[in-house]
Formats: structure tokens, sequence, C-alpha cells
């Protein structure tokens, strides 16, 4: 765990009743996080900075109705969710959420100047996560790269734990299907 | 996959509890088939960490605006105050202290004129308490009053007359007897002439 000097209930506190700049170091240490699980789910920068921004107001402006501060991780991630669904309604109101891609395929999340893994690999993630649905994109990036409990992960995506393990589960098997064999192969 | 005591996946994914993670640990080693599931899935989370974080572009920080405060009732506030809307508030605030200045300082005005009012409906009042004879009295009295005074005022009036009579009766005798001298004077010029025409007459003859 890591020591701080000020935890995050105080600065959620302190942000409650109007003070900025405990607000500006609680957003200092989620932006990062929150800005890269808006990047994973929809693929470009300019939409997840964005929406990363109106998140963090939105969460400013609401701070009032989070009634218990250990719980802040996954209602801010609740409201990001929110904000990036509701822009894929947005841009594409006559299809299903459950239908919706993100611009993966046309324009690739990459990482560039990465000496350990080959810019192949790191392609071939990028359309492996591509090819999942919305839903499946979204629970992995939650369970893989944000680390969430299945529990926390029923609250940000306000569905059931059975639903979040189904689309784990299927994610799993069709990122295993694309990606184990081919670090194998690098390997 | 129902070989392990719990699901491999749960175990991969972190969700187990320490006990039940260490008999799926303790399954794996035996079981070839759950090894090799095993290792699949942590080849695919691998793969899945080559996509590391990015750092944001932009760092994102907020100033102490009060149209960003926590309170919907604040913020509210806050942009009411800085929209059109004061200046309609303003107005209606003005003319509604307007009007109950006006109203307060009305009523402290009229409330001597409705004393007034009440001081004077009191005799009439007091009038109708009298006896028939008591006004009939009253009413003689100012009739009296009234003749005496168009009494004194017509005898003034005959006096006045009589005095102008008077007046214009020596005038004409003033007038009568200024004619009389002035032809008194005429005549008296003719004789001089007549008198001063006879006299050379006498001197020729002599």
């Amino acid at each position: 765990m890591i020591f701080r000097a000020v935890e995050d209930a105080d600065l959620i506190r302190q942000a409650a009743r109007g003070n900025v700049e405990s607000y500006n170091l609680l957003v200092s240490r989620w932006e990062k996080r929150v800005y890269n699980y808006l990047l994973r789910i929809t693929s470009n920068r300019e939409d997840a900075l964005d929406l990363t921004q109106d998140v963090f107001l939105k969460a400013y402006q609401n701070l009032r109705k989070l009634d218990d501060p250990a719980r802040f991780a996954a209602w801010l991630y609740r409201i990001a969710h929110n904000e990036a669904f509701s822009m894929f309604r947005k841009r594409r109101p006559e299809t299903d959420v459950d239908e919706l891609e993100p611009e993966a395929t046309e324009t690739k999340v990459t990482v560039g100047g990465s000496s350990v893994f080959p810019m192949e690999l790191s392609l071939a993630v990028s359309g492996a996560l591509g090819r999942l649905s919305a839903e499946q994109r979204e629970a992995v990036v939650l369970k893989v790269y944000q680390g969430f409990k299945f529990e926390e992960m029923a609250e940000i995506l306000s569905c059931p734990v059975s639903t979040i393990k189904s689309r784990l589960y299927t994610a799993l098997e069709l990122l295993k299907t694309d990606l184990a064999p081919v670090k194998g192969r690098v390997s | 996959m129902k070989c392990p005591p719990f699901d491999l996946r749960d175990y991969f994914l972190k969700e187990l509890t320490t006990p039940q993670s260490a008999q799926v640990e303790e399954h794996i080693q035996s079981c070839l088939e759950c090894r090799e599931e095993f290792d699949q899935l942590r080849l695919t989370e691998a793969a899945l960490f080559t996509l590391r974080e990015e750092e944001i572009p932009q760092r994102i920080a907020f100033v102490s605006d009060k149209i960003f405060e926590p309170s919907p009732v604040r913020r509210w506030f806050s942009n009411f105050w800085g929209s059109a809307g004061r200046l309609g508030f303003a107005s209606a605030a003005m003319l509604s202290a307007a009007l109950i200045f006006f109203s307060l300082n009305t009523a402290n005005k009229s409330a001597p004129v409705a004393k007034k009012s009440e001081e004077a409906a009191v005799p009439p009042i007091a009038a109708a308490s009298l006896t028939e004879k008591q006004i009939q009295e009253r009413i003689d009295t100012a009739v009296a009053i009234a003749l005496e005074k168009a009494l004194t005022q017509s005898k003034d009036a005959t006096r006045l007359i009589a005095d102008l009579r008077h007046e214009n009766e020596l005038a004409n005798a003033q007038l009568i007897r200024v004619a009389g001298d002035l032809e008194d004077a005429r005549r008296h010029e003719k004789n001089q002439k007549l008198l001063s025409a006879k006299v050379p007459e006498v001197g020729d003859a002599k």
C-alpha cells in the first residue's frame, strides 16, 4: 500500500466543502488512471482527454452525493463509464450499445519506443482488444488494467457480478486465442 | 473447466481467497491440462501489458471558480448571479422595495387623515341629538342675523344713492352758475367792443 500524507478520503471531504486545491491534488492522483481507462475503451486520445476533463468536472460538482469516500474509485469510474457510453450513443444513436465498436481498427493504440516488446505485438494486442465488444473490452480494461474486483466492476457498470464474469470469461477466451500464440511465437 | 477445485479464470483474475488460491496452485502442479491453460492465460496477460499506460497529454486542474462549486445551490446561485437574470432580479427587488416604502409611508400619512375625518364625523352625530325646537331657534337666529346684515347693507346703499344724488344736484348747480358767468363775460366783451368802435366817429365830427 502506498503511504500518502493525506488520504483520498480527507481530500474528498475538503473538496466537497469547496476546497479546489484539495480537489486538484485528488485529480492529480487519479487523472492518469482515468485517462488510460477511457483511452482503452475509446481508442482515441482526444476523446479520452475530453472525457477525462468532463469526468472530473462532474465528479467535483457531485462530490456531496458521494456518501462513502472509500467508494470514490468505483464512483469515479462509474461517471467515466457513463460519460464514455453517452458519447458513443451520441455519435451513433441508431446503433445498439452492445454493438458499439471503438475506432481501434482505424486508429491503433500504440506504445511508442518500447524496446522490451516488439511493435507488432502491441499492434496485435490493439487489434485483439478492438475485436471485442465494447462491454467485453471495458470489462478487460477494468479488471486487467485497472485491477478492480468483480463487486466494484458490478457497481461501476451497474450490472450483476454474473454478467461481469460472463463478459470477462468470453473476452479472455477471445484474447487468448488471438494473443497467446502471438506471445508464444515472439518468446 | 471442472478439473480444478475452483474456476481457474477466477484464480488468474485474483478473485479467490488465499486458501482457495493455495488449493488451485497445488492442483496446477499435478494437472498438465490446467497448467497449460493457466500458462496461456498468463501469456495473454503478458501480451495485454505490452500496452503500457500513457501519460495524460494535458494535466487537469480546476481554478477556484464559484461556477464549479460542489453544492448545487451555490452553483445555481453563482450561475444566476453571473447571468442576465441578475438584472431582472435587481429590478424586481428595487421595485418591491419602492412599493413597500411607498405603502408604509402612505399608511403613516393616512392615519391622521382618518382621525380628522372621525373628528369631523362627530358633530353631525351630536347635531342629530338636538331637539327640533333648538334647531329651529338656531335657524331663526341665523336668519335674523342674515336679515339684519341685509337691512344694514340696504340702508348703506340708500344713503349712498342719496349722497350721489345730492352731489349730482350740486354739480348741476355749479354747471349752471359757470354757464351764467360765461354768458355775462361774453356780453361784457361785446359791449366793450361796441364802445371802442363809437369813439372815432366823435372825433371826425369835430
